[in-house]
């Protein structure tokens, strides 16, 4: 079992890298931004509302996702476009434990970022919030909240990483990379759309115990940006596993556990078959 | 057991056969030279043991195991200093060998096999900044680690200076001695000359020769190549300012002469072991003085050339490969 000396590896190499700092440096900097412009000192302050009505939609939804596939994107075929894969590869590891331990250190390692990259400016509101300056800020809130922008960005490595190990060229990573990010980002309710209706018009849903409108939600959900929005409104409204909407939840976090899973096996099928 | 074993191996590419039906076997304990030139299928050869590569036919077992199959369970006990390699640059170079001591779930020190390798003082230093020789040295001590039963070397002394040469071949004698089989492939001969218990020249993807240095140097004849230096001026010496044609001629109808090879003042003679004092003799009868001569054992160099060159398609080492021979001798001298 050699995958944890691989993403221990993955991780000291990730962190070390110039775009890791930008990136704590980018989120500090634009979780500031946002808790200036939507909380003057002074007036009410609520955490929640920073995070589902600014930090969320503007930031995690969009910002994460590209960040978790540049992490991504060339975890593989970069390796095996320099040649250090051979010098990997030379090491008693299989090629399902190089792509899964890529997927662990470099998911660990923008955890990290994102970790680092909210806590400076949580550090920022706390102190504030203890001098008077805005009401109570909400830590544990917060520090929720940045757990769910984590899973986000690790889910978007493992997408990439799966692209990055079929990928025979880094030129076919970027591409698929580009992809993936534009699928999930911009396309996916235009293109699940147009499928569902497709679908539908096709009769093809009929033998289905589901209504149309049921495979919808589903496929909304099944967007790992919608389910991570869902899952973290529920948690921030304190109705995470509960209310009447708590099947949209479990089969956001199914969903979450399958893109976290299945493009890596997918590339490492790729992978595996490949002469490199 | 056999440390490495092809049967009836052949790998196509989509637009080319790199190796065809080659059937190669390392004993155990053995230190082999794998040659040829460049674009033999040296390199696609040795991916296949490592299963970086899967053949098209035939099958490859390393240390007993299918090199497919058992690919990780091979490389636990396999050290691989591969060819083509990249370094991660942010990692110091004791990070990486810390990495392939871990990986190999071996306890050597990473300190002692940077030591052994000579980059124990650049240990702390990002591998991004290392040279190319320091790069393969770096590699050679992951290689080294957790005392590896299979040694491959793919080129090793490519970036490395004659010093470091000389300690790569040093090294390989180590293990050898400690008892690990090492199969390494080269282009530069000297350096298996040096090593080898027994060498296999590869050519266009098939095993054109297979043999210890002392049974390929006799395969090709046991000839010798004579130097003959012919002094200048109007004694003898044709227009030309050399040897002349008939004399050339005279030299070439004797009995054990192979060849004969004008080189300016000087003419190089390949000829059987008896022959030496007809040549000089046909020489002086045909009026041309000799001013110095010296023969020299065919080197591997000539061997491997014997094997390489021939009719194969497409080599154009000729010229090169002779500017090298010539290189060699002002060395000897």
């Amino acid at each position: 079992m050699s995958l944890p000396a691989i993403a221990e590896k993955d991780f000291h190499d990730t962190v070390r890298s110039r775009g890791m700092l930008i990136l704590v440096a980018l989120f500090s900097l634009l979780v500031a931004v946002f808790a200036y412009v939507f909380a003057p000192p002074g007036e009410q302050f609520a955490t929640e509302f920073l995070l589902s009505a600014a930090v969320g939609p503007f930031l995690v939804t969009t910002l994460v996702p590209l960040v978790g596939v540049v992490v991504g994107y060339n975890a593989v075929s970069g390796e095996r476009e320099s040649g250090s894969l051979k010098l990997l590869l030379s090491l008693p590891h299989s090629r399902a434990d190089v792509v899964f331990g890529k997927v662990v250190g470099r998911g660990a390692a923008l955890s990290l970022a994102v970790f680092s990259g909210f806590l400076l400016p949580a550090l920022v509101l706390l102190a504030l919030s203890q001098l008077g300056y805005i009401q109570a800020f909400n830590v544990g809130s917060y520090l929720g909240y940045t757990v769910f922008a984590a899973v986000l960005g690790v889910v978007f490595v493992a997408i990439a990483t799966g692209c990055s190990a079929a990928a025979s060229t880094q030129r076919r990573a970027l591409i698929g990379g580009v992809a993936i990010y534009v699928l999930f980002v911009m396309l996916w309710g235009a293109v699940t759309g147009q499928f569902l209706n497709a679908a539908g018009d096709a009769g093809l849903l009929n033998p289905l115990p589901v209504s149309q409108q049921q495979i919808g939600v589903f496929l909304q959900v099944a967007n790992p940006i919608t389910g991570v929005e869902l899952l973290s409104n529920a948690f921030l409204s304190g109705r995470l596993f509960s209310g009447e909407v708590v099947n949209h939840q479990v089969s956001a976090v199914s969903m979450l556990v399958f893109w976290t899973i299945a493009p890596p096996l997918v590339g490492l099928w790729k992978f595996d078959a490949d002469d490199l | 057991m056999t440390a490495i074993e092809l049967r009836g191996v052949t790998k196509e590419f989509a637009d080319v056969t790199a190796v065809r039906g080659l059937d190669l076997t390392v004993e155990e304990g053995e230190v082999y030279g794998f040659l040829g030139p460049n674009g033999a299928g040296k390199s696609t050869t040795i991916d296949m043991v490592l299963d970086l590569v899967r053949p098209t036919e035939g099958t490859v077992r390393v240390l007993g195991r299918d090199a497919t199959a058992d690919g990780v369970s091979i490389r636990q006990r396999t050290g691989v200093l591969p060819d083509g390699f990249a370094v991660y640059d942010r990692l110091t170079g004791r990070q990486h060998v810390e990495f392939a001591v871990r990986s190999k779930e071996a306890d050597d020190d990473p300190d002692d096999l940077l030591d052994r390798v000579g980059l124990l003082g650049d240990a702390d230093r990002k591998a991004g900044g290392y040279s190319k020789g320091m790069r393969q040295r770096l590699a050679l001590a992951m290689a080294l680690a957790g005392d590896p039963d299979l040694l491959i070397l793919d080129e090793p002394s490519s970036g490395l200076d004659p010093a470091g040469a000389k300690e790569m071949r040093e090294i390989v004698r180590t293990e050898a001695d400690r008892g690990a089989t090492v199969f390494f492939s080269s282009h530069i001969l000297e350096q298996v000359e040096a090593v080898c218990d027994r060498v296999g020249i590869l050519r266009a993807g098939e095993l054109v020769a297979e043999d210890s240095v002392e049974g390929l140097r006799e395969a090709v004849g046991g000839e010798e190549t004579l130097e003959i230096a012919i002094a200048g001026g109007a004694n003898g010496a044709s227009e030309a300012g050399g040897a002349g044609d008939a004399a050339v001629d005279a030299v070439r109808d004797l009995d054990g002469v192979s060849r004969v090879d004008r080189d300016g003042d000087a003419l190089v003679v390949s000829c059987a072991d008896g022959a030496k004092t007809r040549v000089i003799g046909a020489l002086e009868d045909a009026g041309v003085a000799v001013a110095d001569f010296h023969t020299r054992e065919a080197s591997l160099e000539d061997l491997f050339l014997a094997y390489t060159e021939g009719d194969a398609p497409g080599e154009e080492r000729e010229g090169g490969s002779d500017d090298d021979a010539a290189d060699a001798e002002e060395v000897d001298r």
